[in-house]
């Protein structure tokens, strides 16, 4: 019985062993073109590249090798600013005044020179459109109202910065050396595209006006970047010819990938993946430490929280030993200070283990001895969702019932910043500026507690946790002008927050973990996100 | 005009009145449950934004330029001017007009889920009959166990372990994305379809490379459909090798293959085309799975981020574009079951 062509059968058997003999089993390595660095990273929160407006790592990575600064942080020893755009600074007596001295002879892409009035116009523009990143420097107090007079170019290569109010200048260098909104536009490419008033900010989301090392040839969004060597570049061309930058969010795919030698960098691959590399001859793991702080928060909206007892037993209800070898190998390392390690001024971890039977006594001091139902929020992500779980676990220990809700950053955070949660795990602080200041202010620093005040960018004001003292003497360390007595404010800050048991209890410091095939040379992931990549080349 | 033609052309267009009627009844339906789910969603597009640490005036800003400080209805009203002048709003995941954006990802879709259904055809219909004609024995176990694996095998899963195996050990495929990168950038675009934009240009190692890429994931993609298709021919032959004009032609003595494909097959055409349709049609949706195992940057994973950030503007136009495929599909398969079937002519 035939139910099937003969010639059909035979024509299918001749296909079948062509493609056997064409497709010859290989396992031949994959091989990136040696002028090109091809990279590998979620491109899924990347929605602009307007500095006024950019916000998070990956953006920074790409604005960092499309624009410049006008002073960068040593990748290498991040303590030390060195200079880009501006050849030197001076700060005045009085410390109200940083005068920036820019370098003659760099263009743009465009082949406009760069000149003071684009350093003051790209800064003045992110107070002015008071987007994603004009934060920053409102809390130095810039308002779209004063940047004309406080950022200002005073001659063609010397721009001006004044202080609005006293504060440390060397945090506002760090920030003029690390914040994404920080880089310097090509104002006259800009407005030749603005459209109404809004500064060129529609076409600066899609495309760029810089002065770095590459240029921008294609963004196509969750897609691919693809970054051309700007051969006038004022350090001189990049060694790479070409960068391409893609969409990967599968970490597994990133792994075989990179493995395989079809991907020179690989970034935001999980835990697990990241692990099985580490004694991979191919490729080298890098851990750059981030300024970021995972944190357990607890909302003082809560009653049972503004009593001091059941936060000080919640702090001994955390298994930091446990988390931290358990849980944050990749994702951070131990810290329990809202201080990021490394800083002088950072004192050791006050050494807080997980004590269930004190955490107990505690809370049948303050008449819990029952315990009580309590919710727990967390991203689903890890290691977010492995916190929480670990604590839900030892806060059952002493009674405490807490139900996890999951959910996505915007959920979460987006919970906090409308300070409905009871506890909260997460993860912030800025950081990105090596000061002690950075993450008091984010984490600590709460002026203003009334709802009213909607300071909801201190994530001390979204736990509703207020210490008139503690406020008084992060402003006052700010401003003071002795290193030494500032080192002991800070210090003093810090056994004050530990006494008075702070809301945010920090667990561990982020780290981030970037996979680089071996024959890539020179990458050194920046702690502030801003991965330079004019010095890449390969050897092979 | 006869009184009869007149009474015929009328009642034509009275049908097409009905169905155009139904179409747009339908669209408007989708577009209104799908803003008003996006609205009560618990994810904010401005906190996508502005970011978590922004302070309280830039998230007000973000908040008034979104629209989102006007009542529901007056928002939905504004959407639907916007959309009857042709204008789909801007994307947030972009910064592009939605329109642009889907006609970049909709023909990476487009491709990769044609060429699924193509595999799937191929391999799902000679599959079923083969079971059908062969019910009870080895081959039709083989088969049934075939199509049980294509349901129940989680399509990312296997999407992983072929790029493992095909791509990693045996370096046969083409990594991830829909050309090598050499190639990036370099095609231009005419269909936006690479396979036909890169033979158009005449770059044959373009569309070699192309073609590396695009057929893992099409392969995996018609994983489900060749078990949906295989599945459904073996039932509607099974049904039909078991009427009577089946046993006359058996008596008559014609050939087995005559018996299958002339008779049998012949009348389930109709049937399978619904079937082929629905297949087609839940391709086209957006393979997110798929798509995001192979970095394909097409419609669903599109669909997927827009999702996430709440970007309702673009969650909106592809709904609509949804819908749109599924009328399309439907219309395409009635005008083919008048060429397949006489009688519903």
């Amino acid at each position: 019985m035939k139910l099937w062509p003969s010639r059909l059968r035979q024509l299918l058997c001749a296909a079948l062993t062509a493609t056997l003999l064409h497709t010859s089993p290989s396992m031949a390595r994959g091989e990136t073109p040696v002028d090109q660095l091809v990279v590998g990273m979620s491109m899924i929160n990347l929605l602009s590249l307007d500095p006024a407006a950019a916000t998070g790592l990956e953006v920074a990575e790409v604005n960092a090798n499309v624009y410049d600064m006008l002073l960068e942080q040593d990748a290498s020893a991040p303590d030390t600013l060195i200079p880009a755009l501006a050849e030197r600074w001076e700060v005045s007596a009085d410390r109200m005044r940083i005068t920036f001295h820019l370098r003659p002879g760099v263009t743009f892409h465009s082949g406009q020179p760069l000149t003071a009035q684009d350093v003051a116009w790209s800064l003045q523009r992110v107070v002015t459109l008071n987007r994603a990143l004009a934060s920053t420097w409102k809390a130095y107090g810039y308002t779209a109202q004063n940047v004309a007079q406080t950022m200002r170019a005073e001659g063609p290569l010397t721009f001006v910065l004044d202080l609005p109010r006293p504060t440390d200048p060397l945090l506002v260098l760090n920030t003029l050396a690390t914040s994404p909104s920080a880089f310097i536009i090509d104002r006259h490419t800009a407005l030749q595209h603005a459209q109404g008033e809004d500064q060129g900010a529609a076409w600066l989301t899609t495309h760029t006006a810089g002065s770095g090392a590459f240029k921008l040839d294609i963004w196509r969004a969750n897609d691919v970047i693809l970054m051309t060597r700007f051969d006038n570049y004022w350090r001189g061309p990049a060694k790479m010819r070409r960068v391409i930058m893609r969409n990967m969010t599968e970490s597994q795919a990133l792994r075989l990938m990179v493995e395989r030698g079809d991907l020179d960098v690989a970034r935001g691959m999980a835990a697990t993946d990241i692990k099985a590399l580490t004694r991979s001859p191919e490729v080298n793991v890098q851990t750059i430490a981030r300024g970021t702080i995972y944190y357990v928060a607890l909302s003082m909206e809560q009653p049972l929280f503004q009593d001091i007892r059941v936060r000080q037993a919640i702090r001994l209800l955390i298994d930091y030993q446990g988390i931290n070898d358990v849980v944050m190998p990749h994702y951070g390392v131990a810290n329990q200070r809202p201080l990021q390690l490394g800083l002088n001024a950072r004192l050791d971890d006050p050494g807080y283990r997980l004590n269930v039977q004190e955490a107990k006594r505690l809370l049948a001091e303050a008449g819990h001895e029952k315990g009580f139902a309590i919710t727990l929020r967390s991203l689903t992500d890890s290691p977010f969702i492995n916190i929480a779980t670990s604590l839900q676990s030892t806060l059952a220990q002493a009674g405490i019932r807490a139900t996890i809700i999951t959910g996505t950053g915007n959920q979460i955070y987006g919970a906090m910043r409308d300070r409905k949660f009871d506890i909260l795990v997460g993860r912030g602080g800025g950081g990105a500026e090596r000061h002690p200041h950075s993450s008091l202010r984010a984490l600590v620093y709460n002026p203003d507690n009334r709802e009213a005040a909607k300071l909801s960018n201190f994530q001390g004001w979204r736990t509703s946790f207020y210490s008139a003292e503690l406020n008084q003497l992060i402003e006052q360390a700010e401003q003071e002008r002795d290193a030494s007595r500032q080192l002991a404010l800070y210090q003093r800050i810090q056994n004050l927050y530990d006494q008075q048991v702070g809301a945010i209890m920090p667990i561990s410091q982020m780290t981030d973990e970037v996979v680089v095939h071996a024959d890539v040379r020179d990458y050194i992931g920046h702690s502030a996100a801003t991965t330079r990549l004019h010095d890449v080349y390969k050897q092979r | 005009m006869t009184s009869a033609s007149v009474s015929l052309w009328g009642s034509r267009m009275a049908g097409t009145t009905r169905r155009s009627g139904s179409v747009l009844a339908t669209l408007f339906g989708l577009l209104l449950l799908t803003f008003f789910i996006g609205r009560v969603m618990p994810l904010d597009p401005v906190l996508a934004i502005v970011g978590p640490d922004a302070d309280a005036s830039t998230y007000a800003q973000a908040y008034k330029e979104l629209g989102l400080d006007k009542p529901l209805w007056t928002q939905f009203g504004s959407y639907l001017n916007d959309l009857l002048h042709g204008n789909f709003g801007k994307a947030l995941l972009t910064g592009h007009p939605v329109i642009e954006d889907i006609a970049r990802v909709f023909p990476a879709t487009l491709e990769l889920a044609t060429l699924a259904i193509v595999f799937g055809v191929l391999a799902g219909l000679p599959l079923g009959v083969y079971a059908a004609t062969h019910q009870g024995r080895a081959g039709d176990h083989i088969a049934r166990l075939f199509t049980l694996f294509g349901y129940s095998t989680p399509i990312f899963w296997l999407g992983m372990m072929a790029f493992l195996v095909f791509y990693a050990w045996l370096g046969w495929a083409g990594g991830v994305g829909r050309i090598g990168l050499a190639y990036d950038g370099l095609i231009p675009t005419r269909t936006g379809l690479l396979l036909i934009d890169t033979a158009l240009s005449g770059d044959w190692e373009a569309f070699r490379s192309a073609l590396r890429h695009i057929l893992l994931p099409a392969i995996i993609l018609s994983f489900n459909s060749v078990a949906y298709i295989s599945r459904m021919t073996r039932s509607f032959m099974l049904e039909q090798l078991s009427q009577e004009y089946i046993i006359t032609a058996r008596v008559k003595g014609l050939s087995q293959r005559r018996i299958v494909w002339g008779h049998a097959f012949r009348n389930i055409r109709v049937q399978l085309l619904t079937i082929v349709a629905l297949a087609y049609g839940g391709l086209l949706e957006g393979a997110v799975l798929i798509e995001t195992v192979f970095a394909w940057p097409g419609f669903g994973q599109y669909l997927t981020s827009s999702l996430l950030l709440g970007d309702m503007n673009a969650v909106m136009a592809c709904v609509l574009l949804i819908g749109l495929i599924f009328v399309a599909l439907n219309q395409i398969s009635d005008a083919l079951y008048k060429v397949f079937d006489p009688r519903t002519r």
